[in-house]
């Protein structure tokens, strides 16, 4: 497979590659370009952050679980390119001034993080942040030195970047699907090959468990498959959407699942992961799906032609067992527009970047005092992304009160028996889910619970 | 930031500002080169074999179908480091933590290892290698490993320092002991009692970086080696030693250093980097995974803790103990001594007994992580002497300046002070606005102390002038936290030269004379001492220079403000010579000027420190969030402030990732659970607020400029301050860190019930 993508400027092509080495082994090996580090090769620490862009957007991405078959038609920035002529960019200047770096492994990183925030006009610096682990300065003057680089004007190399994508016409390679059309095609052709979409677990199978993953294809070009559309009664989101595009459309529909995907991983890691992925890996802890079982999502699996539908939640079948047969993907995710009630509540160790030990997500409609739709869902509570059926029927027809959530207090463990593992134990994750009730309630009451943490 | 300086009375002129980093260009290019950044020709990828199991016995490895793999061009085993350590106990532990000879004795514990092409056919081999194992019983829990019943990991370790002598192996390797006077009397007299227990899980030092060398054995005996370490002429010394190089004849590198915080200041696989060269007959390149980097570096100790304190109703402590078990990993060592001496540090106590028990489990070689042990002992005597305060209805900080050492006390762990900072930390803790500020709803707040030795040690120093009269300072300490920048402010005040003038760098182990490595806070302090003293033996050249240049006696030749001034008016008002226009003439006068100095730098002052944490915690989820934070810290003379700041501020952000959520998780097998940075916990930037600074500026008395190592004693509050910090809050002592969310649920649930 050839690829080519602009490496700081300068057009690579690379024939015979294996589109499913990393970008950071093609940088750090073949490039020479070391600057980009490698602090854990698992997409935690952020030393390895490049800046990708193509025609409409400027990412941030951890190049350690970024395959070459991802930057194919893009434009890569790593740390050697963001200065011109030999100047620094500004950010780079506002670190060393404001003693920004102590050991410095990090600061490559974190400068490709503040540089892309500039450059997409993000001003929270704990969001730009969120995937950059630096041990040595407790962030403080890394942060001064961003809001002192804030008022920055974009780099040139932006334009020059998009105007030589255009001009050197790197167009999309023939062998990648290009459509959700192409993809059915393949899958009918060749039923076993594995789809690739944002890789933030696939890249770790390359990187960690050296598993062969062919045959495969990479998704990303399939364009159609990145569109949120309004619908008459849903909104259907493409498989292809990445996290960080879909929380900036949750954010618009439901303050609490926008808030819910800001605390999902980092904004490295949203940029690359995409909804389909995080459905059709099928994680007991993923946390869109009990957001989206909470809202009544359905899923659209095509295989060929034909399509079906089903309840997000009836494709979880088991542990490691999806309902998704040879042939057949995952195209959308209809989301019923009635759902502004749901609330979403992350319970992990660390604010950001971490795993949800619990995901409770609450959807519960009164009227006239009754409850008259309940739909609870929880991730991590069980093997699969899971609805509280004992609880829902528990609730629905009852009055909206503290006597009916009382009674709700017996029933969690009908509904769950959740295990205990590194990030919680089994008695913690259900006095939590019974707690986050009780939270919905009295913030349904208009109580606000003081701590940021929870109230996701 | 704020910067008290009333302390002092010395004026500097470079001293004490903030240029800055020589190393800053070269660190937000990405052209600082670090371990991995380094490349020989015709270099292999070397990759090693890891025991899965806590404790087994190796009846047998087979290599030979691992070096059939095409490109493989060598693999090791235990038996390619024959036992070149004779004798030396402490010297054999790092060669068998290197290579494990008889037993796995942790998880990660290294088996073998390959040297190859590339990594594929590296890899492929490793899953060749037939190891034979007999798996045998595991501890990995601290209580559990002193308990009658726990299998006892090496039959040769009886416990040292017990009378009548121990006849039975034990997983106690040691016992030590400090303190005067009767605590019993001492506890007759008190009012108040406190006894508890506490717990503190393992952390490790969490450097971005991992280990990485290049190693490469020539056939005639010489050998180099390019590697991230915080003391490369100590890697040097052992990695000599283990191989039976010699010393001379292997050089050694230290490459920039992406962090090590104690972590660098052991050899792991560097040895074995050398010996796969030397089979190979090739440079080996040798890389740690996150995953090695947890499982098979060095950690911290484990601890349980034990501590009584009495005190009267004036407020006197009139008694204190502890009793500090620490894990060392496999072999016996003394993190747990060093928690026995630094416990009560801070206090000026009639009676006082501590008992350091070092215990042996299957988990890795424990290593240094600033202020080694500290941190641990601290969060256990600050928990109880909080908890004493509120017994006996005293404020916390009134109860512990009523408490504190001063300069004549003597130290629970022997010497007597000298001027320190305790004292005037407390002070400045009461005053500080921090204090008395509004806590909000389910806030706590908590304070604690903490102390740390400062070491000095071995260093050797070279100051070269150029011929343009910029100087270049070639120093042995490996730049962890800013050093270079602090030694060139040093060499400009001392030279009178102004900092853009002077280069320092890091020679390598062949080019200077030996240094001990930068821990114990030793880089600026130690290095200091001597390139002041270079500096010194410069200007002393420098003068005679001038003399001659002068054709004036040598006596009629002072030095001043980087100048040789002639003395008197007997010479005719001679305008006074630059170090630029000595230096232009050197070739005339004598040749190249240099100033050398090698010392044992003695009188690293003891450094205290008190912080402040304010702390939110959700009672619904246990979660919990630093809202407010201080640091108020002793550094003797602040170099180069910014850099004390930094220090100050990361040692404080690594206490509260400890103290929150940072731990090594153990599962039944024995096997680590989290080897990983998505689940082993250090803070990202939304886990902290802007951690705030008071520089306190006491100065060491042995040091000409009053310096005192500032770069641990940060760390050693945390624990004890948040702990308290949320006991306050939920009402619950907490006694096990970290107080993760779920064990401060936990608590607040027991509590209900
Ligand atoms: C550092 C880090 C932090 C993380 N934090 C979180 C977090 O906070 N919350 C969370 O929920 N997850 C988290 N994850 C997990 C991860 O981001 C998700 O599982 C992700 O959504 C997977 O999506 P992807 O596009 O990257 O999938 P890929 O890795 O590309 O693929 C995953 C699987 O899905 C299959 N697949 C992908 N698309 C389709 C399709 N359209 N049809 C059928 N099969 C398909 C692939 O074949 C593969 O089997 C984290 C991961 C990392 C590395
Ligand atoms: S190396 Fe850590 S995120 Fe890529
Ligand atoms: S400066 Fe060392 S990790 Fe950030």
């Amino acid at each position: 497979m050839n690829i080519r993508f602009l490496l700081n400027g300068e057009t690579i092509t690379l024939e015979k590659a294996r589109p499913e080495e990393t970008l950071l082994d093609l940088l750090r090996e073949d490039r020479g370009l070391c600057g980009t580090k490698e602090g854990c090769n698992e997409g935690d620490c952020g030393a390895c952050t490049v800046i990708v862009i193509d025609e409409n957007s400027v990412k941030p991405l951890n190049a350690c679980i970024l395959l070459l078959g991802q930057v194919h038609g893009k434009a890569v920035r790593t740390i050697e390119g963001v200065g011109v002529d030999g100047k620094l960019h500004p950010i780079q200047d506002a670190i060393i001034k404001n003693h920004g770096s102590q050991c410095g492994f990090c600061t490559p990183g974190i400068i490709m993080s503040l540089v892309a925030a500039q450059m997409n006009n993000e001003k929270d610096h704990d969001v730009a942040l969120a995937g950059n682990l630096c041990r040595c300065t407790g962030y403080a003057p890394i942060i001064r030195a961003a809001e002192v680089a804030q008022q920055v004007v974009l780099p040139e190399w932006l334009i020059f970047d998009r105007e030589k994508l255009v001009s050197c016409a790197i167009l999309p390679s023939l062998e990648q699907p290009k459509s959700s059309d192409d993809i059915a095609a393949l899958l009918v052709k060749s039923p076993k090959t594995r789809l690739i979409a944002g890789a933030t677990d696939i890249g770790l199978w390359l990187t960690k468990e050296f598993r062969d993953i062919s045959p495969f294809t990479f998704l990303n070009q399939a364009n159609d498959l990145t569109k949120i559309e309004e619908m008459e009664v849903d909104y259907k989101i493409g498989a292809m959407v990445n996290i960080e595009d879909l929380r900036l459309w949750a954010a618009s529909v439901s303050p609490s699942y926008g808030e819910l995907l800001r605390r999902y991983a980092s904004i490295q890691i949203r940029y690359a992961a995409t909804i389909g992925g995080n459905i059709a890996n099928g994680s007991p802890i993923g946390d869109n799906p009990p957001a989206l079982i909470a809202a009544g999502a359905r899923i659209e699996l095509r295989c060929g032609e034909s399509r079906r539908t089903l309840p997000l939640e009836a494709f979880f079948i088991e542990y490691g067992k999806q309902d998704l047969r040879d042939g057949e993907f995952l195209e959308s995710i209809f989301v019923p527009k009635d759902f502004e009630n749901l609330c979403c509540y992350k319970i992990s160790k660390r604010f950001d970047q971490d795993i949800s030990a619990v995901c409770g997500c609450f959807n519960i409609l009164v009227q006239e005092d009754r409850i008259v739709k309940a739909r609870v869902a929880f991730g991590g509570m069980a093997a699969t992304p899971k609805r509280a059926t004992h609880i829902e029927e528990a609730l629905i027809g009852r009055d909206w009160s503290l006597a009916t959530i009382q009674s709700c207090e017996n029933l969690w463990d009908k509904d769950f028996t959740p295990l205990s593992d590194i990030r919680a134990s089994s008695a913690y994750r259900l006095k939590t889910a019974q707690n986050l009730l009780w939270r919905y309630y009295r913030e349904s009451l208009g109580e606000t619970c003081n701590v940021l943490e929870v109230s996701a | 930031m704020s910067f008290d300086a009333t302390n002092s009375s010395k004026s500097f002129k470079s001293v004490g500002t903030r240029p800055l980093r020589p190393d800053g260009v070269d660190k937000v290019t990405g052209r600082a080169r670090y371990g991995a950044d380094f490349n020989m020709p015709g270099q292999l990828v070397a990759r090693v074999l890891r025991s899965k199991h806590a404790h087994a016995k190796i009846k047998s490895i087979d290599t030979s179908r691992a070096e059939t793999v095409k490109g493989v061009k060598a693999v090791v085993t235990a038996a390619d480091l024959p036992d070149l350590t004779d004798g030396d106990p402490a010297l054999f532990a790092v060669l068998d933590n290197c290579m494990a000879r008889n037993k796995a004795m942790y998880d990660g514990h290294a088996i073998a290892a390959v040297a190859a092409i590339d990594e594929k056919a590296a890899k492929a081999a490793l899953k060749l290698i037939a190891v034979d194992y007999e798996i045998l019983p595991h501890v990995t829990d601290v209580d559990a490993a002193t308990l009658p019943d726990a299998p006892v990991l090496n039959e040769a370790i009886f416990t040292q320092g017990v009378e009548p002598k121990s006849t039975r192996p034990s997983n106690i390797a040691n016992r030590t002991e400090f303190g005067h006077g009767d605590v019993d009397v001492g506890f007759s007299h008190a009012d108040s009692v406190v006894e508890r227990s506490y717990k503190t899980e393992q952390t490790h030092q969490g450097y971005i970086e991992p280990h990485a060398c290049v190693a490469n054995c020539n056939p005639d005996g010489t050998a180099e080696l390019w590697v991230c370490t915080q003391g490369h002429f100590v890697y040097r010394q052992v990695c000599a030693d283990l191989l039976g190089i010699e010393v001379s004849k292997l050089r050694v590198t230290s490459s920039e250093i992406g962090g090590g915080f104690g972590g660098k200041t052991h050899v792991w696989t560097e040895p074995v980097a050398l010996a796969l060269s030397r089979k190979a007959n090739r440079p080996v390149k040798l890389v740690m995974s996150r995953d090695e980097v947890f499982r098979a570096s060095g950690p911290t100790s484990a601890t349980s803790i034990d501590v009584k304190i009495g005190a009267n109703k004036d407020g006197i402590i009139t008694a204190a103990t502890a009793t500090l078990r620490y894990t060392s990993g496999p072999y016996a060592d003394m993190w747990a001594e060093l928690g026995a001496m630094t416990s009560f540090a801070c206090y000026d106590l009639e009676n006082v007994k501590t008992v350091g028990l070092e215990v042996i489990v299957n988990r890795p070689k424990v290593a240094a992580y600033r202020a080694p042990s500290a941190p641990m002992a601290a969060f256990a005597v600050e928990s109880a002497i909080d908890e004493l305060a509120q017994k006996i209805g005293m404020n916390p900080v009134d109860f512990r300046i009523q408490n504190v050492a001063s300069e004549g006390t003597q130290s629970s762990y022997g010497p007597i002070y000298g001027p320190i900072g305790i004292g005037p930390t407390l002070e400045a803790a009461k005053a500080h606005p921090h204090m008395s500020a509004p806590l909000g709803k389910n806030q706590g707040r908590g304070m604690a102390c903490g102390f740390w030795f400062n070491f000095g040690g071995q260093t050797c120093t070279d100051l070269n002038i150029s011929a343009d009269g910029t100087v270049t300072i070639a120093v042995g300490t490996v730049d962890v936290g800013g050093s270079r920048a602090s030694l060139s402010l040093i060499a400009a005040e001392e030279l009178g030269l102004s900092y853009d003038n002077i280069k320092a760098v890091v020679a390598d182990t062949s080019t200077l004379g030996y240094n001990d490595m930068t821990d114990g806070s030793r880089g600026t302090f130690s290095t200091s001492m001597a390139t002041i003293s270079a500096a010194r033996n410069a200007i002393e050249i420098m003068r005679h220079r001038a003399a001659l240049m002068w054709d004036i006696p040598l006596g009629d030749v002072y030095w001043e403000d980087g100048h040789a001034h002639a003395a008197g008016t007997k010479h005719g008002n001679l305008a006074p010579l630059s170090v630029k226009d000595i230096a232009a003439e050197a070739g005339k006068t004598g040749g190249p000027i240099a100033g050398h100095s090698e010392l044992v730098a003695d009188g690293a002052g003891v450094s205290f420190a008190t912080h402040i944490c304010d702390i939110d915690v959700d009672p619904e989820t246990g979660s919990s969030r630093v809202v407010r934070y201080t640091v108020i810290q002793d550094a003797g003379k602040a170099v180069h402030p910014s850099y004390v700041e930094g220090q100050y501020q990361g040692g404080a952000a690594q206490g509260i990732g400890w103290a929150l959520n940072e731990e090594y998780i153990y599962g039944e097998d024995g096997r680590l659970q989290n080897p990983g940075f998505l689940d082993y916990r250090i803070p990202v930037c939304s886990d902290l607020p802007m951690i705030d600074t008071q520089i306190l500026e006491i100065p060491n008395p042995k040091h000409p400029y009053g310096v005192r190592g500032v770069g641990e004693t940060s760390i050693v509050p945390p624990l004890a301050a948040i702990a308290n910090a949320v006991s306050n809050a939920v009402g619950v002592r907490m006694t096990h860190i970290p107080v993760s969310p779920p064990r401060i649920l936990a608590a607040l649930t027991d509590a209900k019930d």
